[in-house]
């Protein structure tokens, strides 16, 4: 009595199949998915036509290279003087032009008197003082030059959080200071900040010009000169590539004069793709403007 | 030798020397082979565990003894391993008891039993793992030498001409290689499979073996 020999073999035929069905798998991928060089390449059709010429193909004018520098300098240079000038010399040519129109004191003398005589009454004057701020402080430099006191209630109604402004006359002296050192600070740490930055722009245009030297160098490798061709001609290509520097589109900037020349490069420019790429990534750009002078 | 520039699948297996033919033709035999027992002992294992679970939840939510024999025994073409371990201890356990026999006797015989069958089923199991083993480990090295007798006529073939260029050999190393090819894909999966199978025969042969111990504990109580 063995109980195993009336047991049903559970699957037979379906493993069967189940083999067979892996097996034409297997054999469907290898037939139809590998295909080892079984095709020669498909011959390119090419219609021979007469080239255009070459200036007609101007590209517009979107180099990196130019944009990238301009910004760095022209900046800085412009923040430097603007924020110092100003300041100085706004309070300055101001009571300059003032003693001329004297006439203007006798209109408002309520407002001067009040600074001047009485201490008492400054609380008074605060309110007034800051509402004609804009206008006022002209005629409160004018006094200034007859009388040596009145250079400092000028400043006092622009600082004039405080009550008391005669006080603040050695503060404000003190604060005037203060600035000029802070703005001198300032401008040194804008100096060395350009020198930093010159330097580093210096630093990459040099990158630059090896990432660039580094294409001319294969373009130069793979072109194949046209006959009868003489001088230095130098044509500028823009070229797009993509990240792995496999070229796109290539537009003539600029013909060297012969449209065989010019062809020449193209072909030497498509035949280096990919082109090299640049040590430091940061130099990458995805259009590129490069001048080449292939009889050089 | 012939230089051809088609180096398809089919090409490749066309042109192969007679021998490279017999060793591809052996190694497809034994791919196919093993993934038929791949998949029969995936059912099989597959069910067998089924089963023994099903078994184990009604045996252990407290069902009458009597009437579990009574299903194992009616429904024999449909049980699990477990269950027919069960099957077994009990009938001896029954026997023995109506002849009165002591109760160690009574005992022991039905873990004698229950053993031998617990015996027989993992043989089951195990039928045919050993064929998936030696696939496994062979037919890389059959592959390798149809690859080696198929490098050596191209090699051979290639002492005939003057000029030796890597195009007088590469067709006849690709011919060769397409066999250690399919020596791996035979191999892979027969590996493969081995190492699960034997994983889940053993872990399925302790559950059966804490079930002998268990029902045995049972029996034993029952005399009391």
């Amino acid at each position: 009595m063995n109980p195993l020999q009336d047991r049903p073999e559970p699957g037979k035929r379906i493993s069967f199949v189940l083999a067979a069905l892996v097996h034409l798998a297997l054999a469907a991928f290898l037939f139809l998915g590998v295909r080892w060089q079984s095709e020669p390449p498909a011959a390119v059709q090419v219609a021979l036509v007469a080239a255009p010429p070459a200036p007609v193909r101007v590209a517009p004018p979107s180099p990196k290279p130019e944009p990238v520098p301009e910004p760095k300098p022209e900046p800085k240079p412009e923040p430097k003087p603007e924020p110092k000038p100003e300041p100085k010399p706004e309070p300055k040519p101001e009571p300059k032009p003032e003693p001329q129109p004297k006439p203007p004191e006798i209109k408002i003398p309520e407002k001067k008197p009040e600074p001047k005589k009485p201490e008492p009454k400054k609380p008074e004057p605060k309110p007034e003082p800051k509402k004609p701020e804009p206008k006022k402080p002209e005629p409160k430099p004018e006094p200034k030059k007859p009388e040596p006191k009145k250079p400092e209630p000028k400043p006092e109604p622009k600082p004039a959080p405080k009550p008391e402004p005669k006080v603040d006359r050695s503060k404000q002296i003190e604060d005037n200071r203060m600035q000029e050192l802070l703005a001198m600070d300032a401008q040194r740490a804008r100096e060395s900040e350009l020198l930093k930055q010159e330097m580093q722009s210096a630093a990459r245009a040099g990158a630059l010009d090896a990432y660039q030297n580094a294409i001319r160098q294969r373009v130069r490798q793979n072109i194949v000169l046209p006959p009868g061709v003489s001088g230095n001609p130098e044509a500028t290509f823009i070229v797009d590539q993509l990240p792995d520097g496999t070229v796109m589109e290539l537009r003539l900037k600029k013909s060297t004069g012969s449209t065989a020349l010019d062809e020449a490069i193209e072909r030497a420019i498509r035949k280096s793709s990919p082109l090299p790429l640049p040590t430091d990534k940061a130099l990458f750009a995805r259009t590129l403007e490069l001048k080449f002078r292939p009889l050089e | 030798m012939p230089i051809t520039q088609d180096l398809s699948i089919l090409s490749l297996i066309a042109e192969a020397s007679l021998l490279v033919k017999l060793v591809m033709a052996l190694l497809a035999g034994l791919s196919f082979m093993s993934w038929y027992w791949i998949f029969r002992k995936w059912f099989s294992i597959g069910s067998a565990r089924r089963k023994s679970m099903d078994f184990e939840r009604s045996f252990w939510s407290g069902g009458d003894l009597n009437a579990l024999y009574q299903s194992a025994g009616n429904d024999r073409h449909n049980t699990g391993p477990m269950e027919r371990i069960f099957e077994s201890g009990y009938r001896e356990f029954s026997k023995l008891h109506a002849k009165k026999a002591d109760h160690a006797t009574v005992v022991d015989g039905a873990r004698r039993a229950m053993r031998a069958t617990y015996q027989r089923e993992v043989d089951e199991l195990e039928a045919h793992l050993a064929f998936l083993a030696s696939v496994g480990s062979v037919s890389p090295y059959v592959g390798l030498f149809g690859t080696v007798w198929g490098i050596m006529n191209a090699f051979r073939g290639l002492s005939n001409v003057t000029s030796a260029t890597l195009a007088h050999v590469a067709p006849g190393i690709a011919e060769a290689l397409v066999a250690t090819a399919i020596g791996l894909f035979a191999a892979i999966p027969a590996v493969v499979a081995y190492n699960r199978f034997a994983h889940d025969i053993d872990r399925l042969s302790i559950r059966l073996e804490s079930f002998m111990e268990e029902f045995s504990n049972i029996l034993q109580r029952q005399l009391r």
